[in-house]
C-alpha cells in the first residue's frame, strides 16, 4: 500500500504547510509593526531554508526514482522506533550536513584567501535576499491592521529582483578566479557569460507581465491575477458557486512563461544550463572548495531554485491565489470572519505551487542533456532575446487593444493549445510535414513559437543547428 | 508509446519548435516518476527486466540477494561423514592438481591396531587440511581431482570478509560443514561394525555413471545448513 503512505505523507505537508503559515500570520499580527521581522525569519529562514535542505534530499531520491532507482536509504536514526526505517531517506539530510560541517575547509596555497572565502557568501547571500519581495500569502486584516505576508513591499518589486539575482554572479566569478585553478577559472568566465546572457532574456521575458499587470510591484501583481477573466456561476437553487478562469500569467503570458523559466533557469547554474558546473569536463568554479564553503554554493543553488519557483508563482501561477474557486472561497463567511485562517489556506495554496515547479524543475534537471557552450549563447541570444522583444511588442499591442486581457488570454490559451496539440499528436509519415513552408501556414504553430515570421521560428532550435550546421 | 527520434530534425516541425519535445521528454521522466512513487516497489530479485507498476530494480543487497545460479563454485567445505569427521582420505590430489597451490595437508596414518572400526578400511585422514581463501582462484580443479568427494564448492557462499589475512586461512573446524554425503561404495561403509550392508561389487564400466541415474541433484536453493563439528552430523544419502 505504497500509494496510501505516499499520499498521506503529501497530506502531512501540505497540512504542515497550513500550520506553519497559521502561524507566521499569528506571529505577524502579534507583532505588529514589527511583523516584518517575523515575516523574514519565518518566510526566509523557515520555509525557504528547510525546504532549500530538503531538496538536497529530494533531488537525490527523485532522480532515483526517475531512473528506476531507489535512491539514499541507508542513513538511519539509532533510536528504538527508528533503527530499522528509512524514513524516505530524510535522515540523509543530517549526515549530509554533518559531514561537510566537519570536513576540512581546505584553501590553496596559492589561492587569494579574501577573495576565496568570500566566493561563497557572495554566491549564497543575493540569492538568499531575492525572497524578500516574494509575497507568500495575502494581506489580511486582523484586528483593523493589515498583516502583510511579505518581508518587503519596495515600489521596484521585480527591478529589485533583477538587481540581486545579477549580483550572485559575482559570488561564482570571484570563486573561480580566487581558486588560482585553471579549472575553476573557466568555471567562473562560463558562469559569468552565461549568467551576463540570460540577464538579458531574463528581464525581458517579464515585461510582458509587467504591462499586462500595469505594476513591477510583486504582490500587485498577484492581485491582480485573482481577477477573473470569464466568469461562470454555477447555481443549484439558493446555492450558487462562481467558478472563473482566472487571469493567470501562464494563460495571458505562455512564451512569457517559457522565455522566463528557460533564462532564470540559466541563472541557476543547472542542468541543462550546467555549463559553468559541468562535473564531467571542469569540475566547476567551486572545484577547490571543500566542507561547508563547497555546501554553500550547493545549498545557494537550492534556493535557487526555489526563490525561482516563488517568483515564478508569483508571477505565471496566480501566487497564492487558489485558481477557479479562489475568489467565492474569500467571499465565503468562514473565511471573512477568520482572516488568519484565510492566510494561511492561501499561504498553503502558495507553497503546494512552489513545492511542485520545484519538482518541476528537478525533473527538467534530470530529463535533459546539459547543453554545449554555444548552444547555450546562441540560445541565449538568437532565441530568447527576439523571442522576448516580440512577445513585449504583441504583449503590449493586445494590451492596448484589449485593456480587459481577454485578447491577450485567448492568445495566450491558443497558444498553449497549439503546443498541446502538437506533442500530443504523432508524428506523421515524414513526407506529410517537416517542410519548412508550414511554418508559416498555420497561424497556431507561428503562435506557438513567438507570434513571429519563420525567420524567428528558424533559429528556435539552436541545439540542432550547432549539431548540423558547424561541422567543419 | 515508445519515443521515435526523427530522422531530420532541420525538417521537423515539432524538433524546431523544440517545446513539444522537450515535453514529451519530460512526459517519459514525469511516468517513470509517479509509478516509482506510487506503486509498491517488487522485491523479487529473480526478476531483473520490469514489466509491474514499480520499475525498480535495485537489489537492496544485504537484505536481498540475488539467487546463484545451479552449479555456482561457492566457498569450499570439507565433506563429513556419517560420524562428522571429513570424508578426506589425504591423497593430496587436490593439493597437487590446485594451481594456485593454495591448498596444504598434513596426513595421519590410522594404525589398524588401535580397535577403530575406520582403521580397518582407511588407511589416511588429514591432520591439517588448510585452505588459503585468499590465494585461491575459485576454479574448481580440487572439486574435479578428488577421488572421495570429500571437498565441495556447493555452499553457494562466497568468501566473507575478515579483519587479518590470518583469517582467510581456512582450517578444518572452519571448512567441515554442510550436509554429511555417503555413497554405497565408500570404505567407510565397509567397516566391520557399519550397519550398511557391503556394497555390492559391480564391473567397473558398469558402475560408472549407474548411480547417476537415481541421483537427484541437491534443491538448489534449500537452506544451505552449516553444521558445527560438535554436532551430530545430518546424513544425506545420495545412494540407496
Amino acid at each position: 500500500m505504497r500509494w496510501l503512505t505516499v499520499t498521506l505523507a503529501m497530506g502531512f505537508i501540505v497540512a504542515l504547510l497550513f500550520g506553519l503559515m497559521a502561524v507566521a500570520y499569528a506571529v505577524s499580527a502579534a507583532l505588529g509593526d514589527l511583523g516584518w521581522l517575523s515575516n523574514l525569519v519565518i518566510l526566509m529562514v523557515v520555509f525557504v531554508m528547510v525546504i532549500a535542505t530538503l531538496l538536497t534530499v529530494a533531488e537525490r531520491k527523485w532522480s532515483a526514482m526517475m531512473q528506476d532507482r531507489i535512491g539514499p536509504n541507508r542513513a538511519r536514526i539509532a533510536l528504538p522506533g527508528l533503527k530499522d526505517r528509512s524514513l524516505g531517506g530524510l535522515p540523509h539530510v543530517a549526515s549530509d550536513a554533518l559531514k561537510m560541517l566537519f570536513k576540512e575547509s581546505f584553501i590553496p596555497k596559492s589561492a587569494n584567501r579574501v577573495l576565496f572565502n568570500l566566493g561563497p557568501v557572495l554566491a549564497f547571500a543575493p540569492v538568499f535576499a531575492l525572497f524578500a519581495v516574494v509575497p507568500a500569502g495575502p494581506t489580511v486584516t486582523v484586528g483593523g491592521q493589515p498583516v502583510p505576508m511579505v518581508v518587503s513591499q519596495p515600489d521596484f518589486g521585480l527591478l529589485y529582483i533583477f538587481a540581486i539575482a545579477s549580483l550572485a554572479v559575482y559570488g561564482t566569478s570571484l570563486a573561480g578566479w580566487s581558486s588560482n585553478n585553471k579549472l575553476a577559472l573557466l568555471g567562473g568566465v562560463r558562469a559569468a557569460s552565461q549568467m551576463i546572457s540570460y540577464e538579458v532574456g531574463l528581464g525581458l521575458s517579464l515585461v510582458g507581465m509587467m504591462v499586462a499587470m500595469s505594476t513591477v510591484q510583486l504582490p500587485a501583481m498577484v492581485a491582480g491575477q485573482e481577477r477573473h477573466l470569464w466568469e461562470v456561476t454555477l447555481s443549484l437553487g439558493s446555492w450558487s458557486l462562481p467558478l472563473g478562469i482566472p487571469a493567470w500569467g501562464i494563460l495571458l503570458q505562455p512564451v512569457g512563461f517559457v522565455l522566463f523559466f528557460a533564462a532564470a533557469f540559466a541563472e541557476t547554474k543547472r542542468a541543462p544550463f550546467d555549463v559553468p558546473e559541468g562535473e564531467s569536463e571542469i569540475i566547476g568554479y567551486f572545484v577547490e572548495y571543500s566542507g561547508m564553503k563547497f555546501g554553500m554554493f550547493m545549498i545557494s543553488e537550492f534556493v535557487e531554485i526555489v526563490i525561482l519557483s516563488a517568483v515564478t508563482t508569483s508571477i505565471f501561477f496566480g501566487g497564492h491565489n487558489l485558481p477557479f474557486v479562489g475568489a467565492a472561497l474569500a467571499k465565503s463567511d468562514f473565511f471573512l470572519s477568520h482572516p488568519i485562517v484565510w492566510g494561511a489556506f492561501s499561504g498553503m495554496v502558495f507553497w503546494v505551487k512552489v513545492l511542485l515547479l520545484c519538482w518541476l524543475q528537478l525533473v527538467i534537471r534530470w530529463t535533459f542533456p546539459r547543453f554545449r557552450y554555444d548552444q547555450i549563447q546562441s540560445l541565449g541570444w538568437k532565441m530568447l532575446l527576439p523571442a522576448g522583444l516580440l512577445n513585449v511588442f504583441v504583449a503590449a499591442a493586445l494590451v492596448l487593444i484589449d485593456p480587459e486581457l481577454k485578447l491577450l488570454a485567448i492568445l495566450g490559451m491558443v497558444e498553449i493549445g497549439a503546443v498541446i496539440a502538437l506533442t500530443t499528436t504523432r508524428r506523421a509519415g515524414e513526407e506529410d510535414h517537416g517542410h519548412l513552408d508550414e511554418h508559416a501556414s498555420g497561424p497556431s504553430t507561428t503562435g506557438t513559437q513567438d507570434h513571429g515570421p519563420p525567420a524567428v521560428a528558424a533559429s528556435a532550435a539552436p541545439p540542432h543547428q550547432g549539431l548540423s550546421g558547424r561541422a567543419p | 508509446m515508445s519515443y521515435q527520434a526523427s530522422q531530420n530534425p532541420r525538417d521537423d516541425l515539432r524538433e524546431r519548435l523544440y517545446i513539444p519535445e522537450l515535453l514529451k521528454g519530460l512526459a517519459i521522466t514525469t511516468r517513470h516518476f509517479l509509478r516509482n512513487l506510487f506503486r509498491t516497489r517488487d522485491t523479487n530479485t529473480s526478476v531483473v527486466d520490469r514489466k509491474g507498476p514499480n520499475l525498480v530494480t535495485t537489489v537492496q543487497y544485504p537484505e536481498e540477494k540475488v539467487q546463484y545460479p545451479e552449479g555456482y563454485r561457492g566457498l569450499h567445505r570439507l565433506v563429513p561423514r556419517e560420524d562428522g569427521k571429513p570424508r578426506c582420505v589425504a591423497c593430496y590430489m587436490c593439493a597437487t592438481v590446485c594451481p594456485a597451490q593454495c591448498i596444504y595437508i598434513e596426513a595421519g596414518e590410522y594404525d589398524p591396531a588401535d580397535g577403530a572400526s575406520e582403521s580397518k578400511v582407511i588407511e589416511k585422514y588429514p591432520t591439517a587440511f588448510v585452505i588459503d581463501e585468499l590465494r585461491c582462484i575459485v576454479c574448481g580443479l580440487c572439486v574435479d581431482a578428488c577421488p572421495k568427494d570429500a571437498i565441495r564448492m556447493d555452499t553457494y557462499l562466497h568468501t566473507p570478509s575478515e579483519y587479518t589475512r590470518e583469517g582467510f586461512v581456512y582450517d578444518i573446524p572452519k571448512l567441515l560443514k554442510g550436509p554429511a554425503v555417503s555413497h554405497k561404495s565408500d570404505p567407510w561403509n565397509k567397516r566391520p561394525d557399519s550397519e550398511e550392508p557391503d556394497h555390492q561389487h559391480l564391473e567397473p564400466h558398469v558402475r560408472i555413471g549407474a548411480g547417476l541415474v537415481a541421483h537427484k541433484a541437491p534443491e538448489h536453493h534449500a537452506p544451505k545448513i552449516i553444521v558445527s563439528t560438535d554436532q551430530p552430523v545430518p546424513v544425506v544419502k545420495f545412494i540407496k
